[in-house]
């Protein structure tokens, strides 16, 4: 195999990137309190030790509530922001588009910290409905882009023949654009879902005296000695992560497949 | 060609004076025409003309700006599409990709609350008028161009609509299958004795299948007619040039008189047509005597010229096969005009520079002004 400067550079870049996540589960598995090499036994143990948290079983219903809500809304919206800007044309589209996007490139620091201070100003408590408010104004953008492309791809004229065939709009809506675009629908559901379980800085703001699962392993990382059963928490959420990413991906393929489009590139 | 007679003569759509503007572009100019019960229509015209925009004013995908469109006699300005007597055939055939075949073809009649058996007996029967019997277990997406084609057609026709409209229906098909449908859409339509309306921009297509073709141009409608009609009286150069070929020659008229008008053209000298021998409407421009290629011939040895017959000179010769394309000069024109001969077993083609007889017939000429 020939190493040029190239090749040397992207194998590199991957360690960097990757490495560290592949520590997680490494010392999750390690028989030590100090996280330093050389690992010194197999073990089990930071799992139970994890779970028997009370505080985590709280964080995680919290982070699930959370996600799920976040999830919902902000697919909700993205189906009707996507069916409006592939179907129809109306005053400053690229404008009012654009704004909806906005998040994705925004600051995080920024949504937070205004949303804060409007919250507190209007009086409003923080709570997990603080946060479910910040991540549907960032899992938002996401459902849009990918549920554009599922709209995108639907052929116009499938509805005009289901409509011309005797169907009213709504009833085209339920038997054709529907199932055309579920796949759609529940890619964008799962990776909301992912992006509102991950999201920290949100939840750190806007949560009050409530913590979701990632604010929760912020705060344990003061003590050293909770730092293994946070690996092993660590190493489930990656394997989580992957799996829901997978599974999105999945659905958004066989989306494609079924409208028998050309695949446009997707999050994986 | 459609068989004549034996075709009740009512209205089944009527246009007045329909107008249709796309903010300043104005799609239709005005359309007056009257589409007959159980004939076959077609709307021929180049991409732009407005055909499949006068389509889908029927269909109702399309409101108008003004005037009034009349389906078996009844105003549908206030009538949406899913209640008109109409149904389509998409140009893309908008077969649904995730319902099988059985459940396309069925899904009009989803409304109607058949019992499960008469509803599988109506779409076997659709299916097998389409040639694709035994086909409904099949997964929509995974069927060929022409069964697609197939599948709409049978998902149309099962509503039994007062009219079928077709938009473009071959245009994605190569070109066997492509004629090979065209066969079965005529054979179809005498078979149903529903009211085909086809949007194409193929003369030849049109040729073939249709019992009357309105040939647009830029939202207005040019000529009205018969195939033959149009093909030998177009009413003007344009349609003369959309449809088939057509040489033009500068010519002068003498005298009009009585349904009789003499006319002066190069090559051909003094002729006398008659008044359908003019068709269109005198436009003030150069008056102009058009004929198809196939209408002059070479005469060989023995050969008798029928009606007139002059002398000419091969200028140029392509080859095709079953025809050749001559251009020949005729004495006295300035220019060559290409004809076409069919070729005969046995009669050579013949080689550029020689001069030859030519046989002509005044009855085939247009006279444009």
């Amino acid at each position: 195999m020939k190493f040029s400067g190239l090749r040397l550079y992207t194998i590199l870049y991957l360690v960097f990137l990757y490495a560290p996540i592949l520590l997680l589960p490494l010392f999750a598995f390690n028989d030590s309190k100090v996280i330093a090499f050389p690992l010194s036994g197999f073990t089990t143990a930071w799992f139970a030790e994890m779970w028997a948290d009370t505080q985590l079983h709280n964080a995680l219903k919290n982070s699930l509530i959370v996600a799920s809500s976040a999830a919902i809304l902000a697919t909700t919206f993205g189906v009707f922001a996507a069916r409006a800007s592939t179907r129809f044309n109306f005053p400053y589209k690229a404008g009012i588009m654009g704004l909806v996007m906005l998040p994705l490139v925004l600051p995080e620091m920024i949504v937070a910290m205004a949303l804060l201070i409007v919250l507190l100003a209007m009086g409003v408590n923080l709570s997990i409905f603080t946060i479910i408010l910040g991540h549907v104004l960032i899992c938002t953008p996401f459902a849009v882009a990918i549920l554009s492309s599922a709209f995108q791809s639907l052929d116009k004229s499938l509805e005009e023949a289901a409509y011309d065939l005797g169907e009213t709009p709504l009833s085209t809506f339920r038997l054709i654009i529907l199932p055309l675009v579920m796949p759609g629908i529940v890619s964008s559901l799962l990776i909301s879902f992912t992006i509102s379980l991950d999201e920290f800085i949100i939840a750190f703001f806007l949560g009050g005296n409530q913590t979701t699962l990632s604010v929760y392993i912020f705060g344990q990382f003061r003590f050293p000695a909770k730092v293994p059963s946070i690996m092993a928490l660590g190493t489930i959420l990656v394997l989580l992560s992957i799996v829901l990413l997978s599974i999105a991906e999945f659905f958004r393929r066989r989306g494609l497949a079924r409208s028998g489009t050309k695949d446009t590139g997707g999050f994986l | 060609m459609a068989a004549p007679g034996a075709r009740p003569a009512q209205t089944m759509i009527e246009f007045r004076d329909v107008h249709k503007y796309y903010g300043d572009y104005h799609a239709l100019r005005g359309i007056t025409a009257t589409i007959r019960a159980g004939e076959f229509f077609s709307l021929l015209g180049p991409s732009g003309c407005g055909k499949t925009t006068l389509l889908r004013t029927i269909a109702g995908f399309e409101g108008i700006s003004s005037g009034v469109v009349l389906i078996d006699g009844k105003d549908v300005a206030a009538v949406p599409a899913n209640k008109r007597p109409t149904n389509m055939v998409f140009q893309s055939y908008a077969i649904f990709p995730h319902l099988t075949v059985e459940q396309n073809v069925g899904f009009g009649l989803r409304r109607e609350g058949l019992s499960k058996e008469a509803l599988a007996a109506r779409v076997a029967e659709a299916l097998e008028m389409v040639g694709l019997k035994g086909y409904g277990a099949r997964a929509a997406h995974a069927l060929s161009g022409g069964q697609r084609q197939r599948v709409a057609l049978a998902r149309a026709l099962i509503l039994k609509p007062k009219v079928l409209l077709l938009d473009e229906p071959l245009s994605a098909l190569d070109k066997k299958m492509r004629e090979q449908m065209q066969v079965e859409l005529i054979r179809l339509q005498r078979q149903v004795g529903i009211t085909f309306i086809l949007v194409t921009h193929d003369q030849e297509e049109a040729l073939v299948m249709s019992d009357r073709i309105a040939v647009m141009f830029e939202g207005e409608i040019a000529q009205l007619a018969d195939p033959e009609t149009l093909y030998r009286r177009p009413n003007s150069k344009k349609v003369a040039d959309f449809i088939g070929t057509m040489n033009f020659l500068p010519a002068s008229i003498l005298s009009e008189s009585d349904g009789q008008i003499e006319v002066e053209a190069k090559g051909f000298g003094r002729v006398t047509l008659a008044a359908d021998q003019a068709p269109g409407a005198a436009t003030g421009g150069e008056a102009m005597v058009g004929f198809r290629p196939e209408t002059l011939t070479i005469l060989f040895d023995g050969q008798q010229a029928t009606d007139r017959e002059t002398m000419a000179t091969i200028e140029e010769v392509v080859y095709y096969g079953d025809m050749t394309y001559y251009d020949v000069k005729l004495d006295g024109m300035d220019s060559a005009t290409r004809i076409s001969m069919r070729n005969v077993f046995g009669r050579p083609v013949l080689d550029i520079g020689t001069r030859t007889r030519i046989a002509w017939s005044p009855g085939a000429l247009v006279l444009f002004r």
